[in-house]
């Protein structure tokens, strides 16, 4: 009897309990070698097998067979066969193989690209997470494959079924993850926020992936930081400083690293419209060429509306001349037009009298008594308390850690809560 | 653009198209959208490329009654050239979004009324043109204390006849005839204020949370 028949009949004989299963994945890493040396004649061996029932063997056979390159047609069957079995494996099976599973995962988003059919990865992905995630809360290495194919094929609404899940573990040792899937994951779903224009859920992602521990300054934190600064000046009119858990070879190197985005910033500050539109279009190739020109351009768009803003604090009526003036717009009618924007998107609240050319600023006539608001403030009370309980359970975890009680007797505590504050909100007082 | 109503027609998209059939005659235009969506993801992953009588005008159309422009900004980008330029019903459906992206009220109507839509479609671009009226009514309302009866008009893309006698006698606005503008009388917004027991639940269950 052939030595890959043998293995075929094993995997059909221990497919059924835990144990059979358990030793059934010794066995098979035993074989890994010898599985890559028959890689061809595996295609074979797969017809035998049932991807639902023999889920572990399937895949050990799958990722041999289809290790090398690929023609056309090869690709082709390897999408309908991956496509398939992530749809249906048993997720037990597969989670004693992340490594396995990921590089399959990994394999159908590069034959997809291949294809320039980024559309066809998102929903096999979108169940292997499903599969390899113990619970919604773990991170895994295809999160960051699954945004990116949504990004590539414009897919942006596809990608939140996944993205607004909080995550709150990262298991190297059950998802068989990289920093590098961390990284990306913060990148890609902080994109995917600002194509959907929800900027403060994009800072937030972005935020992670500059403030990730790490020791050496990699290039996707300061595409990130790019992005943050473009982000932070149209959601806050300013970049916050870094918090003080950012890793020490990033708060020493990033900032040079991205000097032409600072000086944007600087100007920023000025709320000098001129200023900062001559600055773009003198950094415009820089822009351009990291992708973030119509970012910038909402920058622009952004102080506008901040400078506005600023007036509503100051007067109570205003001519739509002097606003014109004031911010540099061109004449009445371009400050009714934006003005009417933020009245709708409830930036400010105003009434304009078209008749005397005038503009009265009003106060936020929200009285907290409906029922929409109290829902709103229920449904928020609710996420913290979840939250809130949490952190107690991590907090109790990390008290019983062994490393951390020896370690604590020497060391004092390097952080206030204070520093975790994602958006610090004393610094937004002046706006 | 036809669409095949007996599920005849061969293709993994045949029960899609049924249930978005029966989404628009039921002016279930919450689900239109997610229907669609769900059904091109699903055709893509299957490895087919979309049928050719795929319906691209409801696809964008769908989002915008949700009021989700990015959502048909997307699906007008994922959209290939070459059907771009053989489908007049999709580039008219665009240039509604257009117009709504830049704030061009006038435009919008223009757009929603200057195209003979299919029957397929005819019902959703009237949602369309309903939802954008009344919420333009209710920006008119909030935004302007006295406003000319030749923008007003543009908002609510109705002549200037039309927009006097529909504000003054069904809003109550009043017209001043030498300055031709009308002076806003602000919509009385009614709101729900009562709270029920279960509020009473819900703050048992904050302060046991905050007191362990």
């Amino acid at each position: 009897m052939d030595v890959l028949d043998q293995l075929v009949t094993q995997v059909q004989a221990l497919s059924g309990s835990d144990q059979d299963v358990a030793h059934l994945y010794t066995v098979l890493k035993q074989a890994d070698e010898l599985l890559h040396s028959h890689a061809t004649r595996l295609g074979y061996c797969l017809t035998a097998l049932n991807p639902v029932k023999h889920s572990l063997g399937y895949l050990y056979l799958l990722e041999a067979h289809t290790a090398g390159s690929m023609s056309r047609e090869q690709s082709e069957t390897f999408l309908g066969l991956a496509s398939t079995f992530l749809n249906s494996c048993a997720p037990e099976q597969i989670r004693l193989a992340a490594d396995k599973f990921n590089n399959i995962c990994r394999r159908l988003k590069e034959q997809a690209m291949h294809l320039h059919d980024p559309m066809r990865a998102i929903l096999p992905l979108q169940a292997a997470i499903r599969k390899l995630q113990p619970s919604s809360e773990f991170l895994t290495a295809i999160h960051a494959d699954f945004l990116q194919m949504c990004l590539l094929s414009k897919c942006y609404k596809a990608s939140l079924s996944v993205l607004e899940d909080d995550i709150f573990e990262i298991d190297q040792k059950r998802t068989a993850l990289v920093p590098r899937d961390f990284l990306l994951y913060c990148y890609y779903g902080g994109m995917v926020y600002i194509g959907l224009k929800k900027f403060s859920k994009a800072l937030e992602f972005f935020q992670h992936a500059i403030t990730a521990p790490t020791t050496s300054l990699n290039a996707i934190t300061i595409a990130a930081f790019r992005k943050y600064v473009l982000v932070s000046l149209i959601q806050n009119g300013q970049v916050p400083p870094f918090p003080k858990y950012t890793p020490a070879v990033v708060l020493r190197n990033l900032k040079s690293c991205v000097q032409d985005y600072l000086d944007l910033a600087n100007l920023y500050a000025t709320r000098n419209i001129a200023d900062v539109k001559r600055c773009i279009t003198t950094h415009e190739d820089v822009f351009k060429s990291d992708n973030n020109l119509g970012l910038a351009k909402q920058v622009i768009a952004s102080l506008y509306k901040r400078n506005i803003q600023r007036l509503t604090q100051t007067y109570l009526t205003l001519s739509l001349q002097d606003i014109a003036d004031t911010v540099q717009l061109d004449g009445q009618k371009e400050a009714e037009l934006h003005i009417l924007q933020m009245i709708k998107d409830g930036d400010i609240f105003a009434a304009i009298n078209q008749k005397d050319g005038m503009v009265s600023f009003q106060e936020d006539p929200e009285q907290y008594n409906t029922c929409e608001m109290t829902q709103r403030l229920n449904n928020e009370i609710h996420h913290i308390v979840r939250l809130a309980k949490k952190l107690t359970w991590v907090d109790e975890q990390v008290s019983c850690d062994h490393a951390y009680l020896s370690k604590i007797g020497r060391d004092r505590p390097r952080y206030e809560p204070e520093d975790f504050e994602l958006v610090p909100q004393k610094m937004y007082t002046n706006l | 653009m036809a669409i095949p109503v007996d599920g005849s027609a061969a293709g993994p998209s045949t029960s899609g198209f049924t249930a978005l059939l029966d989404a628009i005659r039921a002016r279930h235009f919450a689900q239109l959208a997610d229907i669609l969506d769900t059904s091109e993801l699903e055709i893509a992953a299957s490895g087919a490329s979309k049928p050719q009588d795929w319906p691209y005008a409801v696809h964008v159309l769908a989002h915008v009654v949700n009021h989700d422009l990015n959502s048909a900004r997307f699906v007008w980008k994922r959209t290939p050239v070459s059907v771009k330029e053989s489908s007049p019903e999709l580039v008219a459906a665009w240039k509604i979004v257009q117009n709504m992206w830049t704030h061009d009220h006038a435009g919008v109507y223009k757009a929603l009324k200057g195209f003979d839509w299919t029957e397929l479609v005819q019902p959703i671009t009237g949602a369309i043109g309903d939802n954008y009226s009344t919420s333009m009514l209710r920006l008119l309302s909030t935004a302007y204390s006295t406003v000319s009866v030749a923008d007003a008009s543009g908002f609510l893309g109705l002549s200037e006849n039309e927009t006097v006698t529909f504000l003054t006698q069904q809003h109550g606005w009043v017209l001043d005839p030498a300055s031709q503008m009308l002076t806003v009388r602000p919509m009385s917004t009614v709101s729900n204020k009562k709270t029920d027991s279960s509020q009473l639940q819900n703050l048992t269950e904050y302060v046991f949370h905050l007191e362990h």
